[in-house]
């Protein structure tokens, strides 16, 4: 089981990563209902309600979900091949704001917990990190500052609607 | 000016915890270099050649006396007693210690100062002309509109890791553009349409650095109520596009050539689509909140020309000489806008000393309603000064080391820290800005060549924005040694553009010599009204490279 912060809380997430396509071939149905597989393999899948969640590389675009059933997806993960690369915030973004997504979006691979306050606010509600990573030291910085000027997935006012 | 209400008071201070914390965890070990690195380059702080840097932000060139006291006091009490005033309106401390930091900045928030967002991968401090305001052929004053990007782009949350650095720039005068929104990787110039409403010709994809490039016009006419949604539709693309492999290639500018301007329209278009109309357009209560912040000081019913003025400008020459050159034009009658310069010679331009900040603080107050500015070149405005009070100023000037009679003459140069403090410097700049001073003390002869910018960077980054100077001077490395590259034709404001490289490269020591030569060409040719530029323009670059290269005997 791996550990992860979710909604604000350490849990055991029963779901799997899996982060190679190629390693999907020999996986088995009751495996796949467990499994967070790549975009790429799912849109290719013909019943694509046998996994639990997918995932998307930081070079993919939310553009290949359009028309897609994704509510149904428990999973929506995105991941961070490094930390400064800042795509990831896109995607969460708009998986919320344009696909109206409700399920859970999960950080995945190399981000690091001190961008833990702007993943939440666009849109990230899970987050498993790096093995290394102080779960605990993490969640200390969960939460985004108190006041923002713009308008985030939290509050699509900007500060001059709010005044 | 603008002044911080509870919020932005509020987000300056938890961002000085944060940063505390972090850098704790830094020196515990328990934050990698790595991941320090963007963290602290997001609150202004570089690792230089011999200590942190620490880049603190003036939004768009506005600052107070109380804030230029409090920088002078930092610079006595965390640094050497001096900084320097870059050219994006910010204030660079060299010498500060890395644990300090977080104290300099709790410091600065006293003050409503931050160093959020000056440097990093993010969208840094929104620059505009230092004149803002206080000139009469502005479309409108454009730092309500500054303050309103200001806001938008700190801490947004989606656009914090970008490809790359992005800077945006703000100008409002048909006739001249001193904020350079040419070159900047968002240029907004503010115009009105038929109707009259106001809005933004927007230009995007300048730039200087090692593939220095003239910014394109991706849309004519965005209302000014779209603004907001308009950037983040820009802000997106290049986030999802611009190239991630290479750094020297990862500018906005490279993703506009890759795409061309018409692709990455239509794809900003596409983007906007989505956004236009939604909760980041602006109502107007919020432009007049704005606005409100921007109000004129209160000026007194005067004339222009008052005879305390006329009778020492027939006096002096010197008085003459410093009002022509460091003076400017203001939008009520009876007044000046006077250019305290920071380009003494044997000073690295755009250095302040602690007494010469609190000298100029000291001036503000007595002499302009206690505000100055900080431009472009590198110098600081006080934008309100009373046309009778100008002599008394002067005199305060000059023993201060504030009127050297330059401004815009080919030794107010624009010059990066370079090699003496800067980590990425291939050569030094400061000293072959001081050769050139030295070469051309005698004012006569610098009066007689009249305008020109003359531009120096230690390297290709070119801080010193040697790629849109007339004259532009370039630091290389061959071999461990420092040579200089001499370009020439670049220009910036409205007519924008982007020099050519003379030849092979000169050793230090001959610089002063060279520039020297090609001065001479201007001056042997030139017709009665043409400036530098406009004889290179005529003339082309052969004459003036065959007179840089020819052996002296």
């Amino acid at each position: 089981m791996q550990k992860i912060i979710k909604d604000g809380v350490i849990v055991e997430s029963d779901l799997v990563w899996i982060s190679n396509s190629e390693t999907l071939a020999d996986t088995s149905a009751d495996t796949l209902k467990k499994a967070i597989v790549p975009l790429s393999a799912w849109l290719e899948m013909e019943d694509k309600g046998q996994v639990a969640g997918i995932w998307l590389e930081s070079d993919e675009n939310t553009d290949q979900l359009a028309g897609k059933n994704i509510s149904a997806l428990s999973v929506i993960g995105v991941h961070f091949p490094a930390f400064a690369d800042g795509r990831g915030f896109t995607h969460a973004r708009l998986l919320r704001e344009r696909f109206g997504y409700k399920g859970e979006i999960r950080a995945l691979g190399n981000f690091i917990p001190d961008q833990l306050g702007y993943l939440l606010r666009v849109g990230f509600s899970a987050f498993q990190f790096a093995d290394e990573v102080n779960l605990e030291k993490a969640l200390q910085l969960h939460k985004p500052f108190s006041v923002a000027y713009q308008s985030d997935v939290a509050d699509p006012r900007p500060l001059f609607l709010r005044r | 000016m603008y002044q911080y209400d509870a919020i932005d008071q509020q987000l300056v201070k938890e961002r000085v915890d944060q940063f505390r914390d972090q850098t704790q965890r830094y020196l515990n070990k328990e934050l990698s270099e790595q991941e320090y690195l963007p963290l602290r380059l997001q609150n202004g702080l570089y690792v230089q050649r011999y200590a942190p840097m620490l880049r603190i932000a003036i939004p768009y060139g506005m600052l107070s006396s109380t804030q230029l006291r409090k920088l002078a006091d930092i610079s006595r009490r965390y640094d050497r007693g001096y900084g320097h005033f870059s050219t994006r309106q910010n204030l660079q401390l060299n010498w500060p210690k890395l644990e300090t930091v977080p104290d300099i900045l709790d410091e600065l928030a006293e003050v409503e100062m931050h160093a959020v967002q000056t440097s990093g991968n993010c969208i840094r401090n929104t620059t505009t002309d230092q004149y803002a305001g206080v000139i009469a052929d502005e479309v409108v004053d454009p730092r309500p509109y500054c303050e309103l990007i200001r806001q938008w782009s700190t801490f947004h949350p989606e656009f914090a890791f970008l490809p790359r650095k992005f800077k945006i720039a703000v100008n409002a005068t048909e006739s001249s553009d001193r904020a350079a929104i040419q070159v900047h990787d968002i240029g907004l110039q503010i115009k009105k349409n038929a109707e009259g409403e106001i809005g933004f010709k927007v230009i995007v994809g300048g730039g200087l650095g090692r593939t220095p490039m003239i910014g394109r016009t991706i849309c004519e006419f965005v209302p000014r109520a779209h603004l907001l949604s308009y950037l983040e539709a820009i802000l997106r693309v290049y986030n999802q596009f611009g190239n991630r492999q290479n750094k020297y290639k990862a500018r906005i500018k490279i993703l506009t050539k890759a795409l061309g301007i018409e692709e990455l329209r239509s794809r900003v278009e596409a983007e906007w689509q989505h956004l236009k109309g939604k909760e980041n357009t602006v109502p107007d209560a919020e432009f007049d909140r704005l606005q409100g912040f921007f109000t004129e000081p209160d000026y007194k019913t005067l004339t222009d020309q008052p005879t305390e003025l006329t009778e020492k400008l027939s006096q002096s020459a010197g008085f003459a000489r410093w009002y022509e050159r460091n003076t400017f034009t203001h939008k009520k009658s009876g007044y000046r806008i006077v250019t305290l310069t920071l380009k003494k010679a044997g000073i690295a331009p755009g250095d302040a000393t602690a007494e010469q900040m609190d000298k100029a603080a000291d001036l503000a107050d007595k002499y302009s309603f206690g505000e100055l500015r900080v431009s472009h070149e590198q110098n600081l405005v006080l934008a309100d000064v009373e046309q009778s009070q100008l002599v008394e100023l002067w005199e305060a000037a000059k023993e201060a080391g504030f009127a050297t009679p330059s401004l815009g003459l080919l030794t107010d140069m624009i010059c990066c820290p370079g090699g003496d403090f800067c980590a990425l410097a291939n050569a030094k700049s400061i000293p072959i800005a001081q050769q050139i001073q030295e070469k051309f003390s005698d004012l006569d002869y610098l009066y007689d060549i009249g305008e020109l910018d003359l531009n120096i960077s230690g390297c290709m980054n070119a801080c010193g924005h040697h790629h849109v100077g007339n004259l532009g001077i370039l630091g290389v490395d061959k071999k461990g040694e420092e040579f200089y590259q001499v370009s020439i034709g670049g220009n910036s404001g409205h007519d924008a553009n982007i020099g050519k490289i003379l030849g092979p490269s000169f050793a230090e020591e001959e610089i002063a010599d060279v520039i020297e030569k090609i001065i001479s060409v201007y001056l042997d040719n030139r017709t009665q009204e043409e400036k530098f530029i406009d004889t290179y323009q005529r003339l082309g670059i052969t004459p003036f490279k065959e007179a840089a290269y020819a052996k002296d005997n």
